[in-house]
Formats: C-alpha cells, sequence, structure tokens
C-alpha cells in the first residue's frame, strides 16, 4: 500500500462550530495528518509552518474562522495577510505553493473540513514528492535538535 | 576636503554648538583604507575626523535604537538610510523630534570588494569623485570608472534622495528606475521551481551563521532573535541545511514591509551571499497588493501591521491568494 503523504493541520479551536466536526477531528483523524491546535490563526507564526515543512510534511492545512467572525475580533486577519504572503514566500524559493492550504470556515460549514482534508491529500498524492526543504534530521537519526 | 565633507561638518558643527542634538552620527575616517567607519560625534573638537564619500557603506539608521528616546540625535543620512530611520519611527523606536536628519543625495556606495578585485595590490588611498574613483595602490594609480564599482542594491536604487531630511546638503538627484528590482525579481520568478530551489540552496548553504547581516540591518533590533532562542529552540542553530535554509527565510520574511532595499546585508556578508532577492520580491509583493511602500513617510504602518476589515474580500475558501 502507497503511503499517504504527511499533512500538517494547525487548527483554530474557534473554527469548528458543529461539536461533531471538533470531535471528528480530536479523535479520528486519520494517523498522516498530524494536528496541532492553536488558540487562533493569529498564533501561527511563519516559522511554525517552515518547522513543519522542514519536518517533512508534503502539505499544511490551515483552518481559521471567516473575517468577523474571529474570537479575538481580527487575529485571522493579521494571519491571513502574513501566512498567505509567507506561503508565496515559499513558492519563491522552491516549495509548491498548492502545499500550503487555507480553511477558512463558516457557521454553517458543517463536515466541510472531513472533505477538504480528504480533497487536499488526493490533490498532494499528485503532485511529485516535495523534499526540497525537508532538511532537518530528527534527534533519533543524529540531529542536532528535534 | 570636499565641498560636501564640508558642509557637513559645519553643519554637524552648528548643531553641536547650538545644543540642538547630543550626538551626531555620520562616519569618521579609519586607518584601513577603502572603509571608513561609523561614528559618534559629541565634542565639536572631534569633529576634524568626519569623513564621507562613497565607500561609507554602514546604514546609520542602524545605531539609532542605541539611543534611548530622549538622546536628540542628528544622523547623517542618505535616501535608504532616511527611509529606514522613517519605518523605525513607524515602530516607535525614537521619537521624531528628537531627530535631525541632515539628509545628502547620495551617488551610490562602493563596494570596496570590487575595488580591491580591480587592482589586486594593497592600497594605500583614494579619492572619491563623480564620475571616477582614484585608488593609489603600492605600483601605480588606478583611476576607476565610479558606476562599475557601485554596489548591486545601489545600481537599482530608486530613491537616492532623503525624502524627510531636516537639512539638505547638495544637489537632488534624479529618482531611479523602480523597473531594475521588479526585472530582477520577475526574472526569478521565472525560473522553473527546481531552478529557484537550487539557487535558494546554493545561496543559503554558504552560510556560516555569522549574523553579520542581522548586526548590520537598522531593521533587525530584536533584544533576543528566534535563532538566538533556545527554549524552545525554533531552528536548527548550527550550519546544517535546515538551520541555515531556516534562518535566510525567516530573516527575509520578517523584513516583509520593513525592507527599504539598503543592501546592508549584502555588504557585511563575508561569505558574499544574495539576500535582496529574497527581501525585494516581499517588497514588490507589498507594493503590489497593498500599494505600500516602506519609509516613504513616518505614519503609515506596514502591512502587516495595518490589517482591516476590508480584507474580507480577499478571504477565500481554500485560496491561500488574495
Amino acid at each position: 500500500m502507497e503511503q499517504k503523504p504527511k499533512i500538517a493541520f494547525f487548527q483554530c479551536q474557534w473554527c469548528l462550530y458543529a461539536p461533531e466536526d471538533q470531535e471528528w477531528v480530536d479523535t479520528q483523524l486519520p494517523v498522516n495528518i498530524h494536528l496541532i491546535k492553536v488558540p487562533c490563526t493569529g498564533r501561527i507564526d511563519p516559522l511554525f509552518i517552515l518547522n513543519a515543512v522542514q519536518g517533512g510534511a508534503e502539505g499544511v492545512v490551515i483552518s481559521g474562522c471567516l473575517p468577523e467572525k474571529c474570537h479575538f475580533k481580527e487575529g485571522n486577519l493579521a494571519a491571513r495577510r502574513q501566512l498567505a504572503e509567507f506561503s508565496s514566500f515559499l513558492d519563491y524559493v522552491g516549495y509548491d505553493q498548492e502545499r500550503v492550504r487555507f480553511v477558512w470556515l463558516d457557521l454553517q460549514d458543517r463536515g466541510r473540513i472531513q472533505r477538504e482534508l480528504a480533497e487536499f491529500e488526493r490533490k498532494l498524492s499528485k503532485l511529485t514528492p516535495a523534499k526540497t526543504l525537508a532538511t532537518r534530521i530528527s534527534l533519533n537519526e543524529g540531529g542536532a535538535n528535534d | 576636503m570636499t565641498e560636501l565633507e564640508n558642509q557637513i561638518r559645519t553643519e554637524a558643527e552648528r548643531l553641536l554648538r547650538e545644543g540642538l542634538v547630543d550626538v551626531v552620527v555620520a562616519f569618521r575616517k579609519e586607518d584601513a583604507p577603502l572603509r571608513p567607519q561609523p561614528a559618534f560625534f559629541t565634542r565639536v573638537e572631534d569633529l576634524e575626523n568626519l569623513v564621507y564619500d562613497g565607500l561609507c557603506a554602514n546604514n546609520l539608521a542602524n545605531y539609532l535604537t542605541r539611543f534611548p528616546d530622549e538622546t536628540r540625535v542628528g544622523m547623517l543620512v542618505r535616501g535608504c538610510e532616511n527611509r529606514s530611520v522613517n519605518a523605525l519611527v513607524v515602530e516607535k523606536q525614537h521619537s521624531r523630534e528628537n531627530l535631525t536628519l541632515i539628509g545628502i543625495p547620495c551617488t551610490g556606495i562602493i563596494d570596496w570588494r570590487k575595488v580591491v578585485e580591480h587592482t589586486g595590490e594593497d592600497i594605500f588611498g583614494y579619492e572619491d569623485s563623480p564620475d571616477t574613483l582614484t585608488v593609489r595602490a603600492r605600483h601605480q594609480t588606478y583611476q576607476l570608472p565610479r558606476q562599475e564599482l557601485l554596489h548591486p542594491s545601489c545600481q537599482r536604487c530608486i530613491h537616492p534622495n532623503p525624502l524627510s531630511a531636516d537639512i539638505l546638503l547638495g544637489e537632488p538627484l534624479p529618482e531611479g528606475d523602480p523597473a531594475l528590482i521588479r526585472e530582477r525579481v520577475e526574472s526569478f520568478e521565472a525560473l522553473t521551481r527546481a531552478e529557484r530551489s537550487a539557487y535558494f540552496k546554493l545561496e543559503a548553504e554558504r552560510c556560516i551563521r555569522c549574523y553579520a547581516c542581522r548586526e548590520a540591518c537598522p531593521m533587525c533590533y530584536c533584544e533576543e532573535c528566534f535563532v538566538d532562542h533556545n527554549s524552545p529552540r525554533w531552528t536548527e542553530s548550527g550550519t546544517s541545511p535546515a538551520g541555515t535554509h531556516a534562518w535566510h527565510i525567516i530573516r527575509a520574511f520578517h523584513q516583509t514591509g520593513r525592507c527599504t532595499s539598503c543592501g546592508a546585508c549584502e555588504r557585511a556578508c563575508p561569505m558574499d551571499i544574495q539576500m535582496t532577492y529574497l527581501t525585494d520580491k516581499l517588497g514588490k509583493d507589498m507594493w503590489d497588493t497593498y500599494q505600500f511602500e516602506t519609509g516613504l513617510d513616518h505614519k503609515t504602518q506596514p502591512p502587516f501591521a495595518a490589517f482591516t476589515l476590508d480584507d474580507k474580500k480577499h478571504f477565500q475558501a481554500g485560496g491561500a491568494q488574495s
């Protein structure tokens, strides 16, 4: 069986309005998807994304709230400006922009996160594996740090 | 002593004598030829050491954050330095009232490494004039064309004139062509992803992590840089590919909407690593997306600090692009 692409999934803790969705994300996420829960998309530093990419993530998903729906009023606005630019900057140095996906969720988007993740995974498996920036050596392979 | 130098000295002397400033930040002659050094003048007697020519390579705005807000600083500024000062004032690193900017239209900074390459022997002295650089070396005197010796960032300079100097010395110069920076970024963007990646790696992996680029940059004034932080450690700290890539990507990204493209980072780099192609790309994006150019005034916040609800129309389901 072919290996599924590794995905880092940054999730704003407020963006999944339906408890079923949150339940699914918390407990039934496929093993190739690594969940990082954040208090708000504004908390996501570009460094987090770079670290995921360097650690071998073939795709990064960022899910957050729509404008005006942010729990902290404007965290998502700040995040969108920075992270959209960062993904295009990563493209500039050779990491495909298609591999960074934003999902801005609204109140009625029940069940959408599952569809988005599945669709993104299909898209990633069609792309050729990206290893250009996956340069981190893990600790058990003699790397400098984790 | 050139006419311009004389004018700078006169102005600096006046500011110090009248007590309008506590310190004048400018350049001083150094024993090593080709390398005038930044200097802080607090006494009128010291001003005889003040020099100014095309080999003054540092961005003096870098030293602004050394002084507390109350210190009245007089500073020699060229076009790029003036914009850096403006960007620092926006970020509340110094109050504009306590600043006196002595502006000089800049004809470009000469890359001393190019001079050494051209002559290839010990250099004893030099004279800078508008068109040629006269270099006295051990065996002969060289007349080098100034335009060829300029640092690449200065060849692409858009605003050679200080935009908001309090005192302007010398004649204003014509504005540069913004297309030069754009063309460079666009030609890099036109390469395939593999080629871009290869070029980035070739440059970044030469890095010895000395952080000279950070120390030379006026906008890198954080007390603790992300690479110095060790609990948690954000990036690998050695010269491994992961460490050098992360440093070059994030250093450049932290300059988004703040870099004035002065090229001080490249001039400081002992490994001759290209860095402005990264920051220029971010600058170009800021202009294309938000019509923002760094340092044109001392009030406008950079785009990453000035988000508004108007961004709403850029949010797209699943899309990264605005």
